[in-house]
């Protein structure tokens, strides 16, 4: 597969020209694909017959990712040509250069170069930003063509465009030569011809100023396809066999301003004038890096419910796959970003540690001391590129011993365009660099970079070829900010351990990378939580490592236990055990709920939360005699579908509102009101009572609150201090 | 392995947040993603309690996104390529018809800096009875102070001042202080309590509670008064410039015993005002602290000789070395530098380093420090802590290690000397 770029300045006809040359290629008998990559969209117009297609870029802002579909945005035009248009936002709004990156990265998930011989890039005018460089990247073109006339400002252009390639490049040989698009000016001849020799480049195509493109424009054709100017016919067709023969590739050497100046002008010959130096056969140029490993066309993508229901992001996937990456002791993860990015998330991994230390004096080390460092991109790397001090970065934490670097990139290098997966290349072979590359929150939400970071870790860390560890688990998706994690896993290891069972790895939590590498080790895998987030998790491993996953949860509540203890013993063939287990907690179990029912039996129970799994505490309101009158689901960023395994009818509402709480409370007059926020409006409420986001495992979770509940009915305690809102709004509020 | 006062520290964007957040009434309206905003709005709402409960349901989705503070459009990446207009739009039509503030501010995130829309142009069109403060570039990297300063200059840029004829006697401003400083509300109430002892008002702390109206009548006050160097220096020198203001600029803020009084009377002297029932007090507390102290070294010997570290900004680690090497006699171990970009106290602090023979206290790393005392924030606290290293935490910065002040505390004039004093007698090691 050939990919072409072909580069020049706005105006200069970059367009007409790749779209004749598309043309004469597929006349050549190649599977041709032209992408334009122009705000103004209108490269493949003469391909199309003047039809306007749909860009990348407008779908993708309409369109949920799920329902992506490359036949939306990919028109098939003259000789069957794949035509494909960036677009871009209107001139002086916005980043048409980070609108090329999106509209690559999609284009990539779709695969849809595969099914091309040669993809032809026309993209705009200069180098203006490192977006408009993405096609020059070497994992795109291999063959650029600079197209100029003999104007100044088209030489110039030209000119940045060699610089360009030359930053990507340094000696690397992957310019084919100028095409030479005439505008008939004065001397333009000389000046083109000392501009190639300078620059050490041949003209490959002197394409003469013809009526016969105005008259193919007017009927939306290309000359090659309209056939009448056999001249210009025959210029495109060698172009193309030359194309398809393998043109020589040259380095890119722009010239100073200086020289350039003194060369177009003709003041003088430029000093270091080179002969091109053709390419060495058979010397490669550095390996390109490989497209993002979710495919997009897989029905089974791993998109957080943000990304999926487009709805506002909840936090950004930067600070998503941060959170959890540190989760690697032995790494150092590697924010490329300014300051504040790693700043922020360093905040929320520590506050749940020093929480810890402060009401517990828990010293847990990941979130007190995460492993996270930043390159401080400031206002240099947000205007000339970031990469340089990536690099630099990385090598001096290699200095340090590490097990492993991990690199997340945040908004501005994404906006930018720094391709932070290129530094997977200074991988050595006892030090891998890792790359997540969120670009902040371009990639989705907080979620969304969480599950970027399991899947994209996975997928750069995990082992195949590991030898089965008999009686062990990994544990998957612990909710690594949760205040309760720790002492969850404790419980669940000791549950387990009573099982005779170990833990093989903590994906991923307070784990080390030899433990990641060596997943695939465990037998079973138990998830922390079955959430949305969860089952992709699941779904994932299953389907990428076959993975065999216990089907319940983490348990939280009596029968959950019971029935996760007796599943897990089944899996490991020991029964009697679970049993034991169960038998001990049973009979408690059973009289506490027992004490509880003469002060709960009949107790009317409304419960307003972000929970959409519940039988832990609305089993033990049943247990106890509660009537549960209404459950209010409110719309959570992380999770969606209510889920009971309880067989009698609940009050459920999904998506409930403010609006709604107001009007219930009112109609049912609950005893007990259960909220994750306490809230004021509760007020009429005999009990108001908060419940966890993540609550505790095990037998006790809901019986806990049960009695909490129990004391506050007999006490009737409301504390005088409510009574002092008043005198906050008086001399606080506003 | 992981040095993160290198580099994992505040930036300029959250130095601009907050300082706008400290203009009372004033909505800070986040151009940028939600990523940005939560913490940032979490920090501002424990800083400045303006709300009393944490129901998520008050606060709508779009733009809140349940926090009462910094309202933010949310963009993404389909924002970054076609720009912020429409988004922006919406919530300025959404705050200007149903929130009450008397000053919107704006700012860009990172990355929404890097697309240049027109914030000024957006917001012109949409609120037009009440003034708009732009900040377009969030100065990438650039530390905290940095931001705290751009923000102030921008007000005092594009807010309308009022210059009166004559100066309103005995009536000072306070510049550099933050609404990220940990005590802030302890802070402001000693330090008005101590000038109004001297019968000085205070028209407006900068960015730090003061209102518009204050804000406005910056140029009428007779003094400036620099409590943080680092925070507020050049924020004075261009009131100088533009308003003829005269500046005293404190010896780092003004912690102990000695710096304020210091500090008391020679703005009395430079006001015409009377220190004296300032001073009196000082004295009394002071005769307070000698019996606790005494009581200590009377057992022990100390606190004469224990060691000690710091973390702050240059003028922060010059007003705590200053007061605990001369009134409690301890010796510096490591002093840790944070904002090291604003070192406009940095030659002040070596050459008192310099005096007292610790010039390498500087170089020292505080996460290696074995002092008995570490007054820091509460991340190198719990970090120390982790390393199993036996010592007395001392906050002086944020983030908090969790402990919540029902009664607003300081570290600055007389009762910050007494609290320091009853920190450190307590954290003595014997």
């Amino acid at each position: 597969m050939k990919e072409i770029a072909v580069y020049g300045k706005g105006g200069i006809g970059k367009s007409t020209l790749s779209a004749n040359l598309s043309a004469a290629l597929a006349q050549a008998g190649k599977r041709v694909l032209q992408i334009g990559c122009d705000p103004k969209h209108d490269s493949t117009r003469l391909l199309t017959h003047g039809h306007r297609l749909t860009t990348v870029l407008d779908y993708m802002r309409v369109t949920n990712p799920l329902d992506y579909k490359l036949e939306d945005i990919l028109l098939r035009g003259y000789a069957d040509i794949g035509c494909v248009e960036a677009g871009g936002p209107k001139p002086g709004v916005g980043c048409a250069g980070r609108g090329i990156i999106s509209t690559f990265e999609l284009l990539n998930q779709f695969k849809l170069k595969e099914h091309y011989d040669i993809t032809v890039y026309d993209v705009l005018g200069d180098v203006v930003c490192g977006g408009f460089a993405v096609p020059i990247r070497r994992e795109y073109a291999d063959t650029i063509f600079v197209v100029t006339s003999g104007e100044f400002m088209a030489l110039y252009a030209a000119n940045n465009i060699l610089r360009g390639i030359r930053n990507y490049d340094n000696e690397e040989r992957r310019v084919a030569g100028i095409l030479y698009n005439k505008r008939n000016v004065e001397d333009e001849d000389e000046r083109v011809v000392r501009f190639a020799r300078a620059v050490g480049l041949p003209i490959c195509a002197i394409i003469p100023r013809s009526d016969a493109f105005t008259r193919a424009e007017r009927a939306n054709m290309t000359v090659v396809e309209q056939a009448i100017d056999r001249g210009v016919i025959d210029i495109f067709s060698k172009l193309a066999q030359e194309i398809m023969a393998g043109c020589t590739l040259y380095e890119a050497k722009p010239l100073s301003d200086e020289q350039l100046e003194s060369v177009v002008l003709g003041r003088e010959e430029t000093v270091g004038l080179q002969i091109p130096a053709a390419s060495t056969p058979g010397k490669k140029p550095k390996p390109a890096l490989a497209v993002p490993e979710i495919d997009l066309t897989d029905p089974n993508r791993y998109l957080s419910k943000n990304m999926i229901r487009s709805e506002p992001l909840h936090g950004c996937a930067f600070n998503g796959a941060v959170t959890m990456s540190v989760h690697i002791r032995d790494a150092v993860i590697l924010a490329h970003a300014p300051k504040s990015c790693a700043y922020i998330s360093y905040q929320s991994i520590s506050s749940t540690g020093r929480r810890g230390l402060f009401e517990r004096g828990a010293l847990l080390p990941v979130p007190l001391s995460p492993n996270l460092e930043a390159t401080e991109m400031g206002e240099s790397e947000v205007i000339f590129g970031g990469m340089e001090k990536l690099e630099d970065k990385i090598n001096e934490i290699k200095k340090r011993g590490p097990k492993a670097i991990v690199v997340i990139s945040a908004c501005p290098a994404g906006i930018i365009g720094d391709d932070i997966d290129s530094v997977r290349l200074l991988s050595e072979p006892d030090l891998p660099v890792v790359t997540i590359k969120t670009d902040g929150n371009m990639s989705g939400d907080y979620l969304q970079g969480m599950l970027m970071c399991y899947t994209m870790l996975a997928k750069q860390i995990i082992r195949r070829d590991v030898p089965v560890a008999p009686d062990t688990v990994n544990v998957v998706f612990e909710k690594v900010v949760a205040k309760n994690t720790d002492g969850n896993f404790r419980i669940m290891s000791e549950f387990l351990s009573q099982l005779g069972i170990g833990v093989n790895c903590r994906f991923l939590c307070d784990t080390t990378y030899d433990r990641l590498e060596n997943f695939c080790a465990a037998p079973l895998n138990l998830l922390a939580y079955k959430d949305y987030t969860g089952k992709l998790l699941q779904d994932f491993f299953t389907r990428e490592y076959g993975a065999v996953f216990f089907d319940m949860a983490f348990p939280v509540g009596f029968a959950e236990t019971a029935d996760w203890l007796r599943g897990v013993a089944g899996f490991f063939e020991r029964p009697d055990a679970a049993e034991a287990i169960i038998a001990e907690h049973q009979a408690r179990y059973a009289r506490e709920v027992a004490a509880l029912k003469p002060v709960l039996s009949g107790k009317k129970l409304m419960v307003i939360t972000y929970n959409h799994s519940l039988d832990w505490i609305l089993q033990t309101a049943l247990d106890v005699g509660i009537e549960v009158v209404k459950v209010g689901i409110l719309n959570f960023s992380q999770d969606e579908g209510f889920r009971t395994r309880l067989d009698v009818p609940l009050p459920v509402e999904e998506n409930y509102d403010r609006d709604n709480r107001e009007k219930d409370l009112k109609r049912y007059r609950p005893d007990i009101l259960l909220t994750n926020y306490a809230s004021s409006i509760a007020d009429e409420v005999f009990v108001a009572d908060t419940i966890p986001m993540c609550p505790d495992v095990g037998f006790y979770s809901g019986l806990i609150m049960a009695k909490r509940w129990a004391q506050l009915l007999k006490l009737n305690l409301k504390g005088e201090w409510k009574q002092d809102e008043r005198l906050f709004r008086q001399y606080y509020a506003g | 392995m992981s040095g993160y006062l290198d580099n994992i520290t505040p930036d300029s964007f959250s130095g601009i947040i907050f300082a706008l957040e400290g203009v009372a009434r004033t909505i800070v309206l986040l151009n940028g993603p939600t990523g940005c905003k939560f913490y940032h709005s979490a920090t501002s709402d424990n800083q400045t309690i303006r709300q009393f409960e944490f129901d998520p349901l008050n606060y709508p989705e779009k733009w809140y996104f349940g926090q009462p503070r910094v309202p933010c459009t949310y963009l993404d990446s389909s924002d970054y390529i076609y720009g912020s207009r429409d988004k922006l739009t919406e919530a300025l039509e959404f705050l200007r018809d149903n929130v009450s503030f008397e000053l919107l501010c704006i700012v860009n995130s990172p990355g929404a800096a890097l697309i240049g829309d027109d914030l000024r142009g957006i917001a012109a069109a949409i609120i037009q009875d009440r003034p708009v403060v732009v900040v377009e570039t969030p100065g990438f990297s650039r530390d905290i102070c940095a931001g705290h300063e751009t923000a102030a200059l921008e007000l005092l840029k594009q807010l309308p001042l009022r210059q009166a004829d004559e100066k309103a006697p005995k009536t000072v401003n306070l510049l550099g202080l933050s609404v990220f400083h940990r005590n802030y509300t302890g802070d402001i109430a000693e330090l008005r309590r101590l000038l109004a002892l001297c019968g000085i008002a205070v028209n407006c702390p900068l960015c730090a509670g003061g209102d518009l109206e204050s804000v406005k009548n910056l140029p009428n006050a007779a003094l400036n008064i620099v409590i943080h160097p680092d925070y507020g220096l050049r924020t004075a020198e261009n009131l100088n410039a533009q308003y003829g203001m005269p500046f005293y600029v404190c010896d780092g803020p003004p912690v102990g015993f000695a710096a304020t009084e210091k500090l008391l009377r020679e703005i009395c002297v430079s006001l015409g005002a009377d220190a004296s029932p300032a001073i009196a007090e000082s004295e009394r507390a002071r005769a307070r602290a000698y019996a606790f102290i005494s009581r200590v070294n009377s057992l022990t010997g100390l606190p004469k000789g224990v060691t000690f570290s710091v973390e702050g900004t240059y003028s922060e680690l010059y007003a705590y070395t200053d007061f605990l090497v001369r009134y409690f006699g301890m010796i510096p171990s490591c002093l840790s530098v944070l904002s090291a970009g604003s070192d406009c106290f940095k030659d002040r602090l070596r050459a008192l380093l310099d005096k007292l023979g610790v010039s390498d206290a500087l170089d020292r790393d505080i996460l290696e420090t074995d002092s008995e005392l570490v007054l820091a924030s509460g991340n190198t606290i719990a970090k120390l802590k982790l390393k199993k290293h036996a010592f007395s935490g001392i906050e002086i910065s944020l983030p908090s290690l969790g402990y919540v002040d029902v009664i607003p505390k300081t570290h600055l004039g007389i009762q910050g000397a007494l609290l320091l004093t009853e920190q450190i007698v307590n954290g003595l090691m014997f």
